[in-house]
């Protein structure tokens, strides 16, 4: 238990610290920044405690917004899909989930996907939408979502990759 | 009182989720305009339909009061009608030139109590209203449109401690700027006026015509009480206002007409 608590404060660390000062800066084709610091909730234990991770939330989006002179987007899109997960979790899982480890084994490759996806689209929905904040810019917000999800998708997907190996 | 907190442990994720996002929208209020000037408006907006609805109750109580005080404010403008007629001076022949357009409007939000007041009247964008513009009621001013929705706009009382207007003795013009100190809502503070002028108790001021947002000559309120320093230098006036902001139902909102050339001439000649 003392060991996960190490991981989980490390991944956190490491993440913050790479979206903050390395990830934010990428600016690929102008506007897309991959929100990789997503991965610290996505990979949060599934039988680990909700209200922890909610806070956790806040605390990494809030840092974030802090470190990167945000005006406060990622601290509301972190928390919500923070309170959003278990009810993504039963969606995408099916309502009797039992793998305490995580999404890394015992699951289909659909339900993951499905899984990987809604967090991220969610995510960067209302990361956007708490950005821009106004209708006339509707068009806007669904571009930015979609490329940034699609950019964070990919990098996700390949760090879970990489975690798997190791 | 178990039930209760049972019920608390069941949604305390649900109620810390919103308690969390209640400190990320002030967060967000704090650090971004764009996103404080939304709230700012979006609550203008709500608390304005609620407070007219309010105030078209207690306004339909107060008729037959109301119709008194339109009728001794009509025959005031009667008697300066006449006034107008028969003197025909020079100086009253303005009217044609006269650049301020006037507008009514009913107030359904007044505040006094604070140290800086706003009021909200019923009146839009889509009724012309603009901010900056100047407002003042039957005897006196009453402030500045600070803020306009479609339907309604607040107006930055005159009792509110960040504004100062310019404003003069009637006289012989002096000027100086005139403040709100936060004590009483009948008395402000007239400051920057030299005392190479005479100050007597009892004279009127009246607004100066420095500023875009009234004309010259509206009548603010007379001398209460005055102190000269030792030296040379500037008064410590104090001024009873004339208008009770208190208890105010309708104001007129001035339209200047030609705000467009006097910007463009103080951007020239800057």
């Amino acid at each position: 238990m003392n060991r996960d608590n190490l991981i989980l404060i490390f991944r956190f660390l490491l993440l913050l610290f790479l979206q903050a000062f390395l990830l934010n800066n990428i600016n690929f084709f102008g506007f897309i920044n991959p929100n990789l610091y997503l991965l610290f909730i996505i990979v949060y234990r599934l039988d680990g405690n909700p209200t922890l991770l909610i806070v956790l939330g806040f605390v990494m989006g809030l840092l974030l917004d802090l470190l990167t002179q945000g005006s406060g987007g990622q601290t509301i899109a972190a928390l919500t899909i923070s309170f959003l997960r278990p009810y993504i979790i039963r969606f995408s899982f099916g309502v009797n989930y039992d793998v305490p480890m995580g999404m890394i084994k015992g699951s289909l490759l659909t339900q993951r996907l499905l899984y990987l996806s809604l967090m991220v689209v969610i995510h960067n929905l209302v990361l956007c939408s708490v950005i821009y904040f106004s209708f006339d810019n509707t068009i806007t917000i669904l571009k930015n979502t979609l490329f940034t999800s699609l950019f964070t998708f990919i990098l996700i997907y390949i760090s879970l990759g990489l975690f798997k190996n190791k | 009182m178990r039930q209760l907190i049972n019920a608390l442990l069941k949604y305390k994720n649900t109620l810390l989720y919103l308690g969390l996002l209640i400190i990320s929208l002030i967060f967000l209020n704090h650090r971004s305009f764009y996103h404080q000037s939304i709230f700012s408006r979006t609550g203008l907006a709500l608390s304005s339909k609620f407070n007219r609805t309010v105030q078209n109750v207690s306004s339909y109580l107060d008729l037959a009061y109301t119709n008194e005080k339109l009728i001794a404010e009509n025959v005031k403008l009667k008697a300066l009608e006449l006034m107008h007629f028969t003197e025909q001076t020079p100086k009253d022949r303005t009217i044609d030139s006269f650049p301020f357009k006037v507008l009514g409007a009913r107030i359904i939000k007044n505040s006094y109590n604070l140290a800086r007041n706003y009021l909200i009247i019923d009146q839009g964008y889509t009724d012309g209203i603009e901010t900056e513009m100047g407002v003042i009621s039957s005897d006196g001013v009453v402030g500045i449109v600070n803020q306009v929705t479609a339907e309604f706009s607040s107006v930055i009382s005159i009792l509110h401690r960040d504004l100062k207007i310019n404003a003069g003795f009637k006289k012989n013009g002096a000027y100086g700027s005139l403040s709100w100190q936060g004590k009483h809502p009948k008395r402000m503070k007239l400051n920057d006026v030299s005392t190479l002028n005479p100050v007597m108790v009892g004279d009127t001021i009246v607004t100066g015509g420095m500023s875009d947002y009234f004309p010259y000559g509206i009548p603010i309120g007379k001398v209460f009480s005055f102190q000269k320093p030792e030296l040379e230098g500037y008064y410590d006036i104090d001024i009873e206002l004339f208008s009770n902001l208190t208890q105010k139902d309708f104001v007129y909102i001035l339209k200047n007409i030609k705000k467009d050339q006097l910007n463009q001439l103080k951007n020239e000649s800057r």
